[in-house]
């Protein structure tokens, strides 16, 4: 009798706290925010999570989605596949069934095939790897262009302003970097200007003071450097030391502060392609004051693309529910009205008509576009 | 740029690198001629040391001491004490009460003790890089001009000075000095100099503290020298130095310094043979090769037997 009591009890217990966490499940929308809160590129990771949370924040006080208030979590990959196929089952575990993120296309790469797989619906703002949507699943998205049009964008920017008689690449044999100097080499030769040289460095080196000797002697008129800014910012500071006087060109991967940082009066002059700056068109004024007010910074190349596609998620899941399948579905044949312009995917989910610019870029870590 | 000069200055790039690598090696070689164990957590014995400089300079020019001498030394200093405390505390904590134990044993407590060593230093200073500003920015230039010589920039020779300074003082006081007599003692037989009224576990903190503060030069100069400094650091840095102390002959003092070097040297003209991407494959590769011919290393001596 007495085990009863106790049986019964237990199971009071169960349902009740079986219930509290169904009703929590159902106020709110968890949307899970995936990039590098640790690490060498936890600044791009911050630019990604601050524009999500700005627009989780902003459409809450506009009375959530269908009424649900959204509820953004951050899970740190640092950037590495491993990490981000860990994170991809902690995702998976806790049952969150949308996913803004990953940042490095080497994290997201992985990280997509576990979302695919188990029906999650994911939403780059920032990974420009062509291969991520190349893979026919129909639960990526992304919101920012493809190393297949920003390496050709670079590479007729060379041609055209340049105009160099000899180009050397160097890339960081990450899928991100590698992808782009290929795209930057290809095009170049199509235009018949010489790629001298081609070469790779490891990510994490500090020292390049052999390669900087390789290239005086190879002595190119520009140099494009497909990587992130760690790597770029060392070898522009060694470079200058060094005495060689070459003018470099990097991805939006190395458009960062920090890089100045590293480089200090070496990154003046550099040139870089970005997306367009979102933040100083005149139409999103009041959304970048209220980024500024916020205290959050909404300078970053990634801040406003992983806005928007926090905006496009939760306007497709206003309209058809939480299922992953059919939010997809929504946002393949809707557009949409973003801080980023009019965003519409293609069938693989990437974005139409997605535009870089190329920038100089200043020591004190600010940019002007060159027109 | 004329292959001449090109030799020279991938010639000196390797000596640079090599040097650094020479002052970390130092640490593991000594350590594993005493107590025959190798501690992984060298590397990150470093890193702590760049940062504790990182903080030095920060802290001096915040107090307005900006003058570069006292920037240099207060750096050097600083790391040096703060290093070297670390290096006495890890064995204290980590290994001495393992002493008696499997050998294994105190392995995995370096490898645990380096991964603490990581993660405090990513949770107290955040786990993004760093930036060290070069005090003394320049060089000279031999040949033609910049683009058409040989440079060598003032912070390599301050390395070159300051590594040799350091090997010399090293080598003096482990071959002249009482307690480098008691050192070599123990690295003979650890039991007999026990025996023989050598306070062992004195001598085994010195050698702790003589590794970590060699480390600490060597994280003022690369730091300065690179300028950015990770939490990470310590991971790549203790291998390369591990190779170059194996590639010597471990145990031998000369040994890791003769590995640093041809290591550094080594990665440099392997770097321009195959392309910088293959300048590990091509270190690796010799630490191979030699291995092969000469499993002790260069200069170690053949491990005899102890009963």
């Amino acid at each position: 009798m007495k085990n009863k009591k106790h049986l019964s009890r237990l199971f009071v217990a169960l349902a009740l706290s079986g219930a509290t966490s169904f009703s929590l499940a159902a106020d709110t929308i968890k949307i899970a925010f995936a990039g590098p809160a640790t690490g060498p590129l936890t600044q791009y990771g911050d630019m990604q999570f601050n524009g999500s949370k700005m627009a989780v924040e902003q459409i809450n006080k506009a009375g959530g989605v269908d009424g649900k208030q959204l509820e953004g979590i951050v899970y740190d990959d640092a950037c590495d596949p491993k990490q981000a196929v860990a994170v991809a089952n902690k995702v998976v575990n806790n049952e969150i069934k949308f996913v803004i993120g990953h940042f490095c296309s080497s994290a997201t790469q992985p990280a997509a095939d576990v979302y695919n797989d188990e029906g999650i619906l994911m939403i780059t703002p920032s990974s420009t790897n062509p291969a991520i949507t190349e893979r026919g699943y129909k639960l990526v998205f992304r919101t920012i262009g493809l190393d297949s049009d920003q390496g050709p964008t670079a590479a007729n920017f060379i041609a055209d302003h340049v105009k160099p008689k000899n180009v050397a690449i160097i890339h960081d044999k990450q899928q991100y970097g590698e992808g782009l100097a290929t795209a930057v080499k290809q095009t170049l030769e199509k235009r018949g200007v010489k790629v001298g040289m081609f070469t790779a460095i490891n990510p994490g080196d500090k020292d390049f003071s052999s390669l900087i000797a390789q290239l005086k002697k190879e002595n190119p008129d520009i140099v494009y450097f497909g990587g992130y800014h760690p790597e770029l910012g060392l070898l522009l500071r060694q470079s200058r030391e060094r005495g060689l006087n070459v003018q470099f060109m990097g991805p939006e991967g190395t458009g960062n502060t920090a890089l100045s940082a590293i480089a200090g009066a070496a990154s003046e002059g550099l040139y870089v392609t970005l997306p367009p700056p979102y933040d100083q068109d005149p139409r999103n004024k009041t959304l970048a004051d209220a980024f500024k007010a916020a205290n959050r910074d909404p300078s970053g190349p990634f801040v406003f693309t992983a806005y928007a596609a926090v905006q496009a998620l939760a306007q497709a899941i206003g309209k058809v529910g939480e299922d992953p399948e059919e939010v997809a579905e929504y946002l393949h044949q809707n557009s949409f009205d973003t801080p980023i312009g009019k965003l519409a995917f293609d069938a693989k989910g990437d974005p139409k008509d997605f535009k870089f610019v190329v920038y100089t870029w200043h020591q004190d870590g600010s940019k002007t576009e060159i027109k | 740029m004329s292959e001449i000069y090109h030799f020279f200055q991938q010639l000196i790039n390797g000596l640079t690198v090599g040097s650094t690598y020479a002052l970390i090696a130092i640490g593991y070689t000594m350590v594993y001629g005493i107590i025959g164990m190798i501690n992984f957590a060298h590397g990150d014995v470093y890193m702590v040391g760049s940062y504790v400089a990182f903080i030095a300079i920060v802290g001096l020019s915040m107090l307005g001491l900006d003058a570069l001498p006292i920037l240099m030394a207060g750096a050097l200093i600083a790391s040096i004490v703060v290093t070297s405390a670390y290096g006495y505390s890890i064995e204290r904590i980590a290994y001495r009460p393992l002493r008696n134990s499997n050998r294994l044993i105190p392995l995995i407590s370096a490898i645990g003790m380096s991964i603490f060593l990581q993660n405090y230093v990513m949770l107290a200073q955040g786990s993004g890089s760093k930036a060290i500003p070069n005090p003394i920015p320049g060089e000279f230039v031999i040949g033609d001009s910049a683009m058409n010589g040989v440079i060598v920039s003032y912070i390599q020779i301050v390395i070159f000075s300051v590594t040799f300074l350091a090997m010399l003082g090293l080598t003096l006081f482990i071959s002249r000095s009482r307690l480098g007599r008691a050192c070599r003692a123990c690295a003979e037989d650890l039991k007999m100099a026990n025996l023989l009224g050598i306070d062992t576990n004195a001598i085994i903190s010195l050698t702790f503290v003589i590794g970590a503060a060699l480390a600490a030069v060597a994280a003022v100069l690369i730091g300065m020298q690179y300028g950015v400094i990770t939490p990470n650091i310590g991971f790549l840095a203790g291998i390369k130095a591990f190779t170059a102390a194996v590639l010597g002959g471990i145990g031998s003092i000369p040994g890791a310094m003769l590995g640093g070097l041809l290591l550094g040297i080594a990665e440099a003209f392997g770097a321009d043979l195959f392309g910088d991407q293959y300048k590990d494959v091509v270190a690796f590769s010799l630490l191979i090769l030699v291995l092969l011919f000469r499993p002790s290393g260069i200069l170690g001596r053949p491990e005899v037997e102890k009963v």
